[in-house]
């Protein structure tokens, strides 16, 4: 590693904000190319140096300071491209918070785009032209029915106008806003500043060792923390090249993804377990003639739970290829810790341990009795520099040991702001305390896992409901919502949404709901399972796994008549709940 | 791989038996008035589905086709016509 470039980059680290990074690596290495965007079909399709990455953000900051004040919030709905990073730079450079979003789905009525429009009401929403003329249909219409004035970026800007003087961002400034917690009813923005965008970049740099020679190949989504953070603003964060490919052209043919690693002789690429998953399931020798993956020397995986098995068989499916298996880098992380948590150590392979299921069942970790009661579980790594990692038990806010499972819980310069305008759900998350030691706050992550003697975590499980699938968070309380509105048969406030993971398998999307009692007799289940299928496929973009219907009084509840959706879904595994 | 002279009923046929040997517990018939979504396919399950017709029939498809055409015989209808190309297939 050559020490200049790592002076370099570590000094990036103190200074005052992202914006500041852009402007250096524009004056540092001007000509040399920030981000490529390959077509759907792979093919080089756009490229920004950071000069000219600069002068394009800088002139939008321009455009936006005349139609926003710094502080007020600005919607980003963009494709995979550069456009989205001239957008998000010319936020940061005109002081306004940039609010990422996925760009609604064709049918969906009822995603989260219209309650995050009201959670953090934004002044503007920036887009491509094709969106905003509505080319492919009016996916941006509920954002104009707010009265929210939307800008295309990528259209000819005109004369520049001659506004305020742009505000120098400071650490303490928000950069931007993630929404990737909360339900559609309760959205929760992650209040992410410079400082902690800068401390996290920095984390993430020497936990991955990388350097400006790091090409980066992604495929995950900007408006997805991992795909933003770990990727785009990292590589930017560096001086390096960010490959950027279409995530549904990943989706559709992996091979370019791999291809684009060895053409492009990318050094760190990854995304969610299911993407490896999906290399191996969709593998074709006649697709990867040439292709060699020696240059790839960090394979991220998180986002989502990490299999041994999705490791094993990835590395095994792509050895001849010359994929090395100690280039698998399992991470762990959230919004809220900005993007991550954890992670492993450079070439050093991925961890895994087999446990005992006995021990882990009553919170501990211990070698396993026997080959049935052994189950693997991979390691994510370790606390990044310059953060704490604490297991607690999430009753009594007591510290523990190594060895036992309780509350992952984290601290340091990377952990967000809170939530935004939601002093109560940022006190609970954000600020708790372990018992004895009041002098700090702490993220409470609601997952579940525990340290080992050398410090690496292992994730066991996790505490809140949030089901994870394809790397992205949705919200039982959501879904229930979508399946009782399916059918007036279906009683309210009677279902439960929850995951359902056995061992190697990815987590799956259980729903149990019970029939009004009127009805229970007259109806054709299998209709109306069809019709709560539909709803949930066309709202979420997912797809159950199983869908029961249960008499009523079926679901556990508490004496306020809330569904206990963790005892709802251990009766479903004991296969004590009776299906109509 | 498709011979030249695909059919409308063949391309039904093709999407049926796929579609019940991937679902994942749909408990419903899949005949030609299907609805995809009513099948369970998402968006990534969709676009599965459109790379393996494609590469069945030997063309290019626009993943779109099956928010356009979102029964099995409509989708056949218009793929069966020729025209069910990508827009950028000149591209390859």
């Amino acid at each position: 590693m050559p020490a200049a470039a790592d002076r370099d980059t570590a000094s990036l680290a103190d200074l005052p904000s992202l914006a500041a990074v852009l402007r250096h690596r524009a004056a540092e290495q001007p000509n040399d190319r920030a981000y490529l965007a390959l077509s759907d079909r792979g093919r080089e399709d756009a490229a920004v140096t950071f000069a000219e990455l600069d002068r394009r953000a800088f002139a939008l900051a321009r455009r936006l300071s005349v139609c926003a004040r710094p502080g007020e919030r600005a919607l980003l709905l963009f494709p995979m491209g550069i456009d989205c990073l001239v957008a998000f730079f010319g936020c940061l450079y005109a002081g306004i918070i940039a609010v990422p979003m996925m760009v609604p789905r064709r049918q969906s009525a009822r995603d989260a785009s219209s309650s995050i429009l009201a959670d953090c009401t934004p002044r503007l929403a920036l887009t491509t032209a094709e969106l905003a003329e509505g080319a492919r249909g009016d996916l941006l219409g509920r954002f104009r029915e707010g009265g929210l004035e939307l800008l295309a970026v990528d259209a000819p800007g005109g004369e520049m106008p001659v506004g305020p003087d742009l505000p120098e961002p400071r650490r303490d400034d928000f950069a931007f806003l993630q929404y990737t917690s909360g339900s559609t009813s309760a959205p929760k923005g992650v209040m992410v500043n410079h400082g902690n965008l800068l401390a996290n970049l920095e984390m993430i740099r020497v936990a991955c060792g990388n350097t400006r020679a790091s090409t980066y190949v992604s495929w995950v989504p900007l408006y997805h923390d991992m795909g933003l953070i770990l990727n785009a603003l990292q590589a930017l964060y560096l001086g390096a090249l960010c490959v950027l490919l279409p995530p549904m052209a990943f989706l559709r043919r992996p091979y370019l993804w791999l291809r684009a690693i060895s053409d492009y002789r990318a050094e760190v690429a990854g995304g969610p377990n299911f993407g490896f998953d999906l290399c191996v399931e969709r593998h074709r020798p006649e697709q990867l003639d040439g292709l060699d993956l020696s240059c790839w020397k960090l394979a991220f995986v998180g986002a989502e739970p990490v299999r041994a098995a999705t490791i094993e068989r990835f590395a095994a499916t792509f050895r001849p290829y010359n994929f090395d298996p100690q280039a698998m880098w399992p991470g762990y992380g959230m919004a809220e810790a900005t993007l991550l948590i954890s992670g492993g150590r450079r070439r050093a392979g991925a961890v895994v341990r087999d446990f005992s299921r006995a021990g882990l069942l009553t919170n501990e970790a211990l070698p396993p009795r026997d080959p049935a009661d052994a189950q693997a579980i991979v390691g994510c790594g370790r606390a990044l520099v310059g953060e704490e990692v604490a297991i607690v038990d999430p009753e009594t806010g007591v510290r523990l040991g190594h060895g036992r499972v309780g509350e992952i819980w984290v601290a340091g310069a990377n952990i967000a702001q809170g939530y935004w305008q939601n002093p109560s759900a940022t006190e609970a998350t954000f600020g708790a305390q372990i018992a004895g030691e009041a002098d700090r706050c702490w993220l409470r992550t609601g997952d579940l896992g525990f340290l080992d003697a050398t410090g690496e975590l292992f994730i066991t499980g996790r505490i809140k409901d949030v089901i994870i699938i394809r790397g992205a968070n949705h919200y039982p309380q959501d879904i229930e919502d979508t399946v009782q509105s399916s059918d007036a048969v279906l009683r309210r406030h009677a279902g439960a949404a929850f995951a359902v993971a056995d061992g190697d398998q990815s987590e799956r999307l259980v729903i149990v709901q019970e029939v009004e009692r009127t009805e229970r007799n007259r109806i054709a289940p299998a209709e109306v399972v069809g019709r709560i299928r539909e709803a949930v496929v066309i709202e979420h973009d997912i797809v159950p796994h199983e869908i029961a219907l249960l008499r009523p009084g079926s679901l556990p509840k508490t004496t306020s008549g809330k569904i206990q959706r963790g005892l709802a879904r251990q009766l479903w595994l004991d296969g004590s709940l009776e299906r109509l | 791989m498709a011979s030249a002279n695909v059919t409308e009923s063949d391309i039904q046929e093709w999407c049926i038996a796929y579609l019940t040997r991937t679902a994942d517990n749909p408990g419903i018939a899949i005949g030609p008035e299907a609805r995809f979504t009513e099948l369970g396919l998402d968006s990534a399950t969709s676009a599965y589905f459109i790379v393996e017709l494609e590469e069945w029939l030997g063309t290019e498809l626009a993943p779109e086709l099956v928010f356009e055409y979102p029964t099995i015989a409509e989708l056949a209808r218009h793929v069966a016509s020729g025209q069910g190309g990508a827009a950028d297939a000149g591209g390859g």
